[in-house]
């Protein structure tokens, strides 16, 4: 008899599509008994199916030129303002909020090699943070070098109370320590 | 450039949206990093009884400086009572005897993408949930995990764990 942890955690890992096949399968024999779990699993799928479809829609109503219209707006703004910094701020404020298209094409494309590579930028630094933790190519994959030490995932004390404690180790990693007070127990 | 511009808008919706998914599934962020442990890997027991009143520390455990800390500094001696290397393998248990009559039980659930080891360990009697029915602990190679307080003898029972000794032995 599994915890219900455990029980939750090969859940998410069946939600996942990350279990071995014949895990998979005691998974879902377990699953035909356990209509609570069905229902958490249903709930997930339709969570997932509900986002996937919205972010979809949304993107197919997006107004794309729009957006971007208004994009290069606020990029090209402060560079068209330069020379009115002379003349009242009234003038200013009319001329401001100019759209880009009115911009001749040399400025657009300009601009928009910036906005491309800003994108690329922000896409790079994505990738890196997705793919940093569980890349075979990680600093920390063969090993404990990157991070020391032991802590507490979990703990039942049953009828018991007890305290977690955390005390640092000879190389200043942080070392877990379960304490549970109790009555010397006569041994049977 | 009007479609070219579409289709970038929802290249960035799309990369949004599977960090997103991830958040659906709760911790599955968690969960979905690490992969079952696939060997057996050693690990080592020390079963340690500490008293309050004056006397020796085991020589052995003085690389353990931990043990010289709180809440283990009330401590003023400490003898180590056994010593067991046990082989962690994926779903079965390693069974270590107690001088109390307890056991402790061991089981290697995951390795984790850091290097770190999932286990779960339980301190009862045969078939009793008396003391520890239940902890699972994340440990790194050669760093152990303590679970103290058991009466003994007048003492104090400190059982330590460590997983994979040979790797950062220290």
């Amino acid at each position: 008899m599994q915890s219900p942890k455990a029980q939750d955690e090969q859940l998410q890992l069946l939600f996942d599509g990350e279990l071995a096949p014949e895990e998979e399968a005691v998974v879902r024999r377990r699953l035909e008994g356990s209509e609570e779990e069905l229902a958490q699993l249903g709930q997930w799928e339709q969570l997932r199916a509900a986002m996937k479809s919205a972010s979809a829609e949304w993107a197919g109503e997006l107004d794309s030129d729009t957006l971007f219209a208004r994009i290069e707006a606020e990029i090209g703004a402060p560079a068209e303002a330069t020379p009115l910094e002379s003349q009242p701020p009234q003038e200013a404020v009319i001329v401001k909020p100019t759209p880009l298209r009115a911009v001749p094409g040399r400025q657009e494309r300009r601009v928009w090699a910036a906005v491309a590579t800003g994108f690329a930028a922000a896409a790079a630094v994505l990738l890196a943070v997705v793919a940093w933790p569980s890349g075979p190519s990680g600093p920390s994959v063969d090993g404990a070098s990157a991070v020391r030490g032991s802590e507490v995932v979990e703990v039942d004390f049953g009828s018991n109370t007890g305290t977690i404690f955390e005390v640092e180790g000879g190389a200043g990693e942080s070392l877990a320590v379960v304490w549970i007070d109790e009555e010397e127990v006569a041994i049977p | 450039m009007s479609r070219l511009r579409h289709w970038l808008l929802i290249a960035i919706l799309v990369s949004a949206i599977g960090p997103a998914s991830t958040v659906a599934a709760q911790s599955s962020s968690l969960v979905r990093s690490d992969r079952p442990a696939s060997s057996s890997v050693p690990a080592e027991v020390l079963v340690v009884l500490a008293k309050e009143e004056a006397g020796e520390i085991d020589p052995q455990l003085k690389k353990l400086t931990a043990l010289r800390r709180p809440p283990f500094n009330s401590f003023r001696s400490m003898k180590i009572l056994s010593r067991p290397k046990v082989t962690l393998t994926p779903g079965k248990d390693a069974l270590v005897s107690l001088p109390n009559g307890r056991r402790v039980k061991l089981t290697l659930l995951r390795v984790m993408p850091d290097g770190r080891y999932k286990v779960r360990a339980a301190i009862n009697r045969p078939d009793k949930a008396d003391y520890l029915p239940l902890l699972q602990v994340v440990a790194s190679a050669g760093d152990p995990f303590f679970v103290a307080g058991q009466a003994y003898q007048g003492g104090t029972l400190v059982v330590g764990v460590i997983v994979d000794p040979q790797k950062n032995a220290k």
